[in-house]
Parts: C-alpha cells; structure tokens; sequence
C-alpha cells in the first residue's frame, strides 16, 4: 500500500501548490509529482509480478519459498513494461486524446480571433505558440493536451467560439495555456496512467487469489497455508477492492487542485478576472454533455463534458470543483 | 600545506565566478529575448496603423483629426525605436493615440461594419494586446536580472564581468479612459 499513501502525499501538496499563482514553482512542483508517480508505479508494478511468479512457483513446488526466483524474474518483466506504459502513454497520448475528440488543427485563417488570443497569451506565458484545435459541436467547453511546454495542444468547441466575446475567449485561453505552462497536462497523463494501473493490478489480484483458493480447495492436503495466510487473504481481497476507488477519489482531489491553480494562473496571464469569470457564467448554464467524451479524458475539460455537477455532488466524485465556487475565488482575486 | 590552502581558495573563487557569470547570462538572455519580442510586436503596429488609417480615410472620405494625430504619433514611435528608455513615451503616445482611432472605428456604423476594418481593427487590438502582454513578461525578466546583478555577493563581480543594468519597458500611462472622439 506503500504506492497508494505516496500518491495522498501527492494530494496533500496539491493545497500548498494551489496557494501561490507562481507557474514556474507549479511546474517545479508537478515535475517532481510526475517523477514520484513514476518510481511508485514501478514499484507497485514489480511488487505484483514478484507477487504473481511467487504465487505460481509455491503452487508448482508446493512450497512457500521466501525467495522466489520466478517472482524476481516477473518483477523485472512488470516493471520493464510499466516503465514502457508510461513512456508511450506520454508520446502519444496527447494524439490519443485528440484523435478520440476528431478535433481539426486550424491555421490563423480560419479563426483569426482565436488564433491571435492563444498567441497573445503565449507571449503573456513566455510559452511557445501551441497547436490550436476546433472541435465541431454546440456544446460549450476546451481543453489543453500535450506532453511537454513545448508541444503543447489548445482545443476548443465551435460552440464556445459563437458564443464568447473577445475577453472571454483569452481567459479560457488562459486558463488551458496554464495547464499546458504549469505541465498539468504531463502529470494528468502519468496520473491517469497510475490509476488505470492501480485498477488493473488490483483486477488481476483478485483473479489471482481467486484462483489460488480454488486450487487449493482441489489439492488434497492443504498443509501449505496456515491460519495466518487466509488473514493476509482477507486483507488482500479488501485492499484489492479499495485501492481502486481510492485511487479514483486521489484522482479527482488532484484534478480539482488544478482546476484553482489554473484559473489563478489565468488571471496572472490576462490581468483579467471578469473575462474568466463571465466566461465561467455562460458555461455553467449551457454546458451540456457531448459525445466523443470518455471518462477518461473528463479531467482535461475546462468544466466537466459527461456530467453536470451540482453543490448537491458529493465532492468527492467531481472531477471540477463547483463553478459558483470558481467564479467566487476569482471575484477574490480581482478585489 | 599553505599552499593547497591557497589553490583551493582560488578554485573555489573560480567555481563561484563561474557560477555568477553563467546566471547573469542566462537571465540576460531571457531579458533580451523578451525585448525582441516586443520589438517585433512593436513594429507589426507601426506597419498596420497606416493601413487601418487609410481604410478609414477612404470610408469616411476625409481626414480627421484623429488620423493626423495617429499618424503624426506613429512617425514618432518610429523615430524613436530601438532603444527601451526612449521607445517608451513615444510608444506611450501612440497607444493613446491608436485607442482614439479605435474608439472612432467604435462610433461610426459604417465603419464597423467595413469587412476591412474590422479584420484590421481585430489586427490591431491583438497586437496592442501583444505589446502589454510582451512588456509584462520583459519588465519580469529585467527586474529578475537586475535583482541578481545587484544581489550581495555577485554585486561585487558583476560589473567587472561586464553585467550592466538594463532598462525597465514603462510605457506612462496618460490616459486611462476611453479616450473622446471628435467628430469634424
């Protein structure tokens, strides 16, 4: 569980980061997140496959060996292949993402207003330019995407694009341009990668352990597991159980922690609060879901696509902390 | 023995000036690159405003007041550029001036609706943002580099390495309402 307390850990720097509006120790903070996920990832990775070739070597041998050779040679193998996940999770995720969405690249022709705003605010973050995208729906909504500062993605809706006037449009610029220079969208990524695998491990534990007990039921002596092993059985099946959604709520706790961040960096970007904050107004009574939108690139929004949260959410199950909240600490900020 | 004493204070006092110098360039540079950008932004609107200034001429049919003022601030911005301390009050005086031409483009129906204009109009307001935005970022940079150069202990090496100061981008603000647009 060693891996799950260090992504709280995780949580609890969220707050201290949200406090200060400075991108430049954002980033610095994230990058060193980004770095601990990583190592922690591995580390649960390994600790399964030694877990996995120690439960198939005892059920071969019919003996619990401390040391199981198999075991360390399946560590080697899930780490190699996390390390792997998240490597190509962060070169191509961002095209994932964008290909799932069928979001167009523009050039400054075909939206000039849009096109100048995002450069406006590149300057205003010592960035350089992003790709910026078009996504046909009404729906009201953005997103940012992309690996590194430098290659970093702006997708927008047609429908904000009718809809926001020109101050608008550069605080929810703003607000996707500080995703991108606070490099939330590389922790996202790696965070998204971390629970995908949290749930997986946790699947395939409880697959195990279930085919554990059955082989066990088969043999005829069961003299190899004592009284103590169906506790640690016990603790495993709820930890199995657990992990996952608790990883789920870090997940979102993490998301909300961005959100406030990005929208103070926003405002650090334009000088601007009321175009956020009248932006904000108008997505909170026309977002609307639209299709094309998974779960697992909810996070990335500016407000939520699949779901509309309410003050009556729990908390808990929101990727985007409440708008009214928002537009309040924005108020904050501008007084 | 007191003579590896004194090598390893000189090593030392190399490493640090070493270290001084590498920082100096390194926040010198960024200031640099700032400056160019609002060079860039700079002349972008010296080259727009004769257009929008002609476009408007030729919609309105005579000249006004405002374009002379515009023009005359724009040849001055020109003269002036180049240099941070200088460029600033005369950059200062075209903003004035380019809101007042804006504000005329604001007023007039059938100027606001001229696809030209507007597409200028648009053109021009980015740019402007461009320059407070470009401004915003070098004026953080230089302070950043002049906070450094004057900072106990590398004051002391700075200006023998050659680090002088660099001037801060002001741009005094004149006026801060919409300007008021005469008409003929």
């Amino acid at each position: 569980m060693s891996d799950l307390s260090s992504v709280r850990d995780t949580v609890a720097h969220g707050p201290a980061a949200a406090t200060t509006t400075d991108f430049v120790a954002a980033q610095r903070v994230n990058r060193r997140n980004t770095a601990l996920l990583l190592i922690a990832l591995t580390a649960l990775a390994a600790l399964l496959g030694y877990m996995i070739g120690w439960t198939i070597e005892g059920e071969a041998t019919d003996s619990v060996p401390l040391w199981s050779r198999l075991g360390v040679g399946a560590a080697g193998v899930m780490a190699a292949a996390s390390v792997g996940w998240s490597l190509v999770s962060l070169a191509v995720g961002d095209k994932l993402v964008l290909g799932m969405a069928s979001a167009k690249e523009i050039d400054k022709q075909d939206a000039p207003q849009l096109y100048n705003v995002v450069e406006e605010i590149s300057i205003a973050a010592g960035v350089p330019m992003p790709k910026v995208m078009i996504l046909e729906t009404d729906a009201l909504n953005a997103f940012a995407t992309g690996p590194s500062v430098r290659r970093g993605t702006i997708v927008v809706t047609r429908g904000l694009l009718n809809t926001l006037n020109r101050d608008e449009l550069q605080g929810v610029v703003a607000h996707e341009m500080s995703h991108i220079a606070n490099l939330d969208t590389r922790y996202m990524v790696i965070v998204g990668v971390t629970v995908g695998l949290i749930a997986l491990v946790c699947d395939m534990l409880l697959r195990t352990l279930n085919w554990g007990g059955s082989a066990d039921n088969r043999s005829s002596s069961g003299k190899k597991k004592s009284s103590g092993g169906g506790i640690l059985i016990i603790l495993l099946l709820v930890i199995a159980i657990l992990a996952p959604l608790a990883a789920k709520a870090v997940q979102f706790a993490v998301s909300r922690q961005r959100e406030y961040l990005a929208d103070a960096t926003s405002v650090q970007f334009t000088r601007n609060p009321n175009g956020l904050i009248s932006a904000l107004q108008k997505l909170a009574e026309k977002a609307a879901p639209f299709p094309g939108v998974s779960h697992a690139t909810q996070h990335l929004f500016i407000v939520n696509p699949v779901q509309r949260f309410t003050k009556d959410t729990p908390a808990l199950l929101a990727t985007h902390p409440d708008i009214q909240d928002r537009i309040a600490r924005l108020r904050n900020l501008g007084a | 023995m007191s003579f590896w004493i004194v090598i390893g204070i000189l090593v030392a006092i190399g490493a640090w000036l070493i270290g001084v110098y590498n920082g100096l360039v390194g926040s010198r540079n960024q200031g640099q690159t700032a400056w160019s950008q609002i060079d860039v932004q700079l002349k972008r609107r010296h080259d727009l405003i004769p257009n929008l200034v002609q476009v408007v001429k030729d919609a309105m049919g005579y000249e006004q007041e405002t374009l002379i003022k515009v023009i005359q601030a724009r040849n001055a911005a020109v003269a002036a550029s180049g240099n941070p301390a200088q460029a600033g009050p005369a950059e200062a005086a075209l903003t004035v001036a380019t809101r007042g031409l804006l504000g005329l483009v604001e007023s007039y129906p059938q100027l606001k609706a001229n696809e030209n204009v507007k597409q200028l109009q648009e053109e021009l307001t980015t740019t402007e943002n461009k320059i407070a935005f470009a401004r915003q970022f070098y004026n953080d940079s230089v302070n950043n580099y002049n906070t450094r150069r004057q900072s106990f202990p590398a004051v002391l090496a700075a200006a023998s390495l050659g680090f002088g100061p660099m001037d801060l981008f002001t741009m005094p603000e004149t006026e801060k309402e919409v300007p008021k647009v005469a008409l003929r």
